[in-house]
């Protein structure tokens, strides 16, 4: 028995191995905090999201990496749905300027919100 | 010492296999020619049986996506931008002209998600996830398809017993593994299906492997009759 399982562990670290976990950006609990927000939406796992992309945006110049794609402009339009419009839309700036190829994205997201029809 | 010989032959076998190996360039010549490098993607269609499939592929996309180098749409908002166009149903949505998320979003290329099969399976001791996913590129100038691709994973949520053996370690065992099946907890497995899938992707220009992948080797795959026709 023992062989058979020094055989699985070792054939597991060889396929394990063929995949090398690529990371151009990192995106902390991005997937866990998103998936309980959707399965359960309240104020608890908004907030536990939301705390989720923060940790994002301060992390990834620590680690020496872009923020990544998507990050800034999913927080500030939960920041425009709670009512803090300008911080939101700094952050749709924000967006932009990194990643100029959001620019049609970007801007119509901006007009909703500036129309005041948000959502 | 049989079992081992066995598992070893079947282990060569699996290895060896009958699949057949192409490049990059090959397999998927038009993602060279156009250089996508932002990405919708768009609510996949389940025909799994499990309900949460959805919420499960949606909420894990965008890091393997963007890992490969690609910008990629936040799903959230998209599906914000979606509703405003009138879009609320997947179905629809496959059957608007690619060309269309090119207005709505500047993207240049879309992806649509077929999952085919999404199954937990819960035993006394383990529990795993087995998925199967179709994954199909099309770009948005000339909405013909760029990449496609489909494969099966299975990752299991057990393997960390420590070594327990004996009753004590089953009970050890039942235990973590009714912890460990929890809802959430099948998140990183559908991350590493959708991982596992995007590799024989060509990289995107934010990817430090970004136009040397060419030669790289995935699995061949044949582009299915449904996915095809759509």
């Amino acid at each position: 028995m023992k062989n058979l399982i020094f055989i699985l562990s070792t054939v597991f670290l060889l396929l394990v191995g063929c995949v090398p976990p690529e990371t151009t950006f990192f995106w902390g609990d991005y997937s866990g905090t998103l998936y309980a927000y959707k399965k359960t939406p309240d104020e608890k796992t908004l907030a536990d999201h939301k705390a989720s992309l923060l940790l994002i945006i301060t992390e990834s110049p620590k680690k020496k990496l872009p923020v990544p794609p998507g990050v800034y402009a999913e927080y500030g339009y939960l920041l425009v749905l709670e009512g803090k419009e300008d911080e939101g839309l700094g952050y749709l700036d924000k967006e932009l300027s990194l990643y100029p190829e959001s620019r049609v994205f970007i801007t119509r997201m901006k007009q909703a919100y500036q129309k005041g029809e948000g959502s | 010492m049989k079992p081992t010989i066995f598992l070893l032959t079947l282990l060569a076998g699996v290895l060896a296999g009958c699949t057949e190996f192409i490049t990059k360039h090959e397999f998927a010549p038009n993602m060279y020619e156009e250089h996508p490098m932002t990405i919708l993607v768009l609510p996949p269609i389940n025909k799994s049986t499990a309900a949460d499939a959805k919420e499960y592929y949606t909420t894990t996309i965008a890091e393997p996506l963007t890992n490969m180098g690609y910008y990629v749409f936040p799903m959230e908002v998209v599906n914000e931008v979606l509703k405003q166009e009138g879009l609320f149903d997947t179905e629809t949505m496959f059957n608007v002209p690619p060309q269309k998320f090119k207005e709505y979003f500047g993207a240049d290329a879309v992806m649509y998600v077929t999952i085919l099969e999404w199954n937990t399976t819960y035993l006394v001791t383990s529990g795993s996830v087995n998925v199967k996913i179709a994954s199909e590129l099309k770009s948005t100038t000339t909405g013909e398809v760029l990449w496609f691709y489909d494969d099966r994973v299975s990752v299991s949520t057990t393997g960390e017993s420590g070594g327990a053996t004996g009753l004590a370690g089953l009970l050890v065992q039942v235990a973590t593994t009714a912890i460990k099946t929890a809802a959430t907890d099948y998140v990183p497995l559908a991350s590493k299906a959708n991982q596992t899938i995007l590799l024989a992707m060509p990289y995107g220009k934010y990817h430090k492997g970004y136009e040397k992948d060419r030669a790289m080797k995935i699995e061949k795959k044949k582009q299915p009759a449904e996915q095809a026709k759509k």
